[in-house]
């Protein structure tokens, strides 16, 4: 058992491998294509690390996924798989897990052009509660912050390690009562409709109480009282026929 | 008094072309009113379990409008050829009624047509779409509304699929988000009615996912619903009242 401090070792092993390689990587979301879910409540989406680990074709590349608080005493030896390094103990008490395991031929180099190279964490939700699957690749539960990095163990021995990417934060869903469906305000349409309709009816209302009140007088009728035609004809007639023969049409 | 009684003529002809475009006006009414009540689009039930389904009480008072101002057209159009005072004051006073009723109604289409945000239906697509409550018959319709919205637009949600990310949900209770962050009719399916790729789905790969919000796909029914109803309704009062006006003055110059 080799202690982090890298005390003296039972074996032959140079001084130079009980730190792992820092490798110059960042592991960062994943930038192309645009995606919908890069980050959901409880998963994220992180960029391959292509062309990354192409010194260490022996290795296991594993993600380590930790709690921002975490990250600094993260000790590279821990090993995957044990109690220490759980998923199904994260966040509490472990505050760091190992998953997503993979060689370097699960990311060729170069990179070819029009592949969708991504890793999705959190995506395995059939073993999230399964104890004897410690590597499961569950869905987070809770929205961050997280940091991660990659770690390529030869055997049990750390070797290489990338850089703890920038802070993750998941996203955080608002209940639905805080959608305020009131208040939307009246368009202009409809305002002019009210108040233009209103305006005539009043006026034909009015125009009503006037025909009524003046009822039977002649008035109001001035200049364009008319006598009834005949009813028993709707034919038009020459107008200046109508006063001089009134017989003719009986 | 030749001039005068071209003018009664002439008064009379209008009142009766009036009239004509009255009563046509009304059986339009009446048949678009029809039209709206019989193919809501399927956004009769969304309306529905949001209780803001005036604006089919609207399009309904529309249809019963539109037959009195055919036959109340009938009546005017009578009326004055007749000169009769008795006809034009019963014609008026009806006429005034209906003017009433379909004031009402064009209010109420604009009045609810405003309210049909898309606030609206982004709650109630929270909190009832696959609501598991088998008691709730009202929760189902929701649900199969908005799948067969969803399917026949090619869209996902009011916004955007973005919705079942930024809100909790009936649906999120049921379904955990690492499986569906958001439901799979969002996905683009096959002919079989399954998803062409399901990770890239989930991950909402270009291509794989319906990206639009499905508001356009409701808003344009209630728009042209509403406005149909509302405006041509309007238009409608405009000219009854022109010839409302002109009914008066000639009621008020017929010989007693």
């Amino acid at each position: 058992v080799r202690g982090c401090s890298g005390g003296s070792a039972p074996s032959a092993a140079p001084l130079w491998l009980l730190t792992a390689a820092k490798l110059g990587y960042t592991p960062v979301l994943a930038k192309t294509p645009p995606l919908e879910g890069l980050t959901t409540a409880s998963t994220f989406v992180l960029e391959q690390p292509r062309c990354v680990f192409d010194d260490y074709g022996n290795a296991d590349i594993w993600l380590v996924v930790a709690l921002e608080k975490a990250a600094s005493t993260f000790n590279n030896t821990a090993g995957p798989g044990t109690l220490e390094t759980a998923f199904q103990d994260f966040p509490d008490p472990v505050s760091a897990y190992m998953t997503l395991n993979a060689t370097l031929a699960n990311y060729p180099c170069p990179k070819p052009p029009g592949d969708i190279t991504v890793l999705r964490v959190g995506s395995e939700t059939s073993c999230a509660q399964d104890k004897a699957r410690p590597t499961c690749n569950g869905p987070l539960p809770g929205p961050g912050p997280y940091l991660v990095k990659f770690l390529a163990l030869q055997g049990s021995e750390p070797v290489a390690e990338t850089a703890w990417s920038e802070r993750i934060m998941l996203r955080t869903a608002k209940p639905p009562s805080s959608i305020s469906t009131t208040g939307s305000g009246h368009s202009a349409g409809m305002i002019a409709i009210t108040t233009i309709l209103s305006i005539l009816f009043a006026i034909l209302l009015a125009g009503l109480v006037a025909m009524l009140v003046f009822w039977g007088s002649d008035s109001c009728g001035g200049s364009s009282t008319f006598s009834k035609p005949e009813s028993v004809t709707v034919r038009r007639y020459n107008t200046h026929h109508v006063y001089d023969q009134p017989a003719a049409r009986l | 008094m030749a001039k005068s009684e071209d003018c009664v003529h002439i008064l009379q002809g209008l009142l009766v072309f009036g009239n004509v475009v009255i009563g046509m006006c009304g059986i339009a009414l009446t048949a678009e009113c029809i039209y709206f009540v019989s193919n809501p689009h399927g956004v009769y039930t969304l309306l529905k379990a949001s209780e803001n389904s005036d604006i089919y009480a609207a399009a309904w008072i529309g249809i019963f409008v539109g037959l009195a101002l055919f036959a109340l057209s009938i009546l005017g159009i009578i009326g004055v050829i007749k000169a009769s005072r008795t006809l034009l004051l019963v014609y008026i006073i009806l006429m005034l009624i209906t003017f009433a009723f379909e004031m009402a109604s064009c209010i109420t289409a604009a009045t609810h047509r405003d309210s049909a945000t898309p606030e609206l239906f982004l709650k109630q697509m929270l909190e009832r779409y696959q609501k598991s409550e088998p008691a709730n018959n009202n929760g189902n319709e929701v649900t199969k509304t908005w799948d067969e919205l969803m399917l026949q637009n090619h869209c996902c949600g009011v916004l955007g699929p973005s919705d079942w990310q930024e809100y909790t949900s009936a649906f999120r209770l049921t379904h955990s988000d690492a499986d569906y962050p958001w439901p799979r009719k969002c996905c683009v399916l096959d002919a079989q009615g399954l998803p062409v790729n399901l990770d890239g789905c989930k991950l909402g790969v270009p291509g794989y996912y319906n990206s639009n919000g499905c508001y356009d796909a409701i808003s344009g029914p209630v728009n042209t619903h509403a406005w149909g109803v509302a405006w041509f309704g309007f238009a409608i009062l405009c000219w009854t009242f022109c010839v409302l006006l002109g009914t008066m003055f000639y009621w008020s110059g017929i010989e007693y």
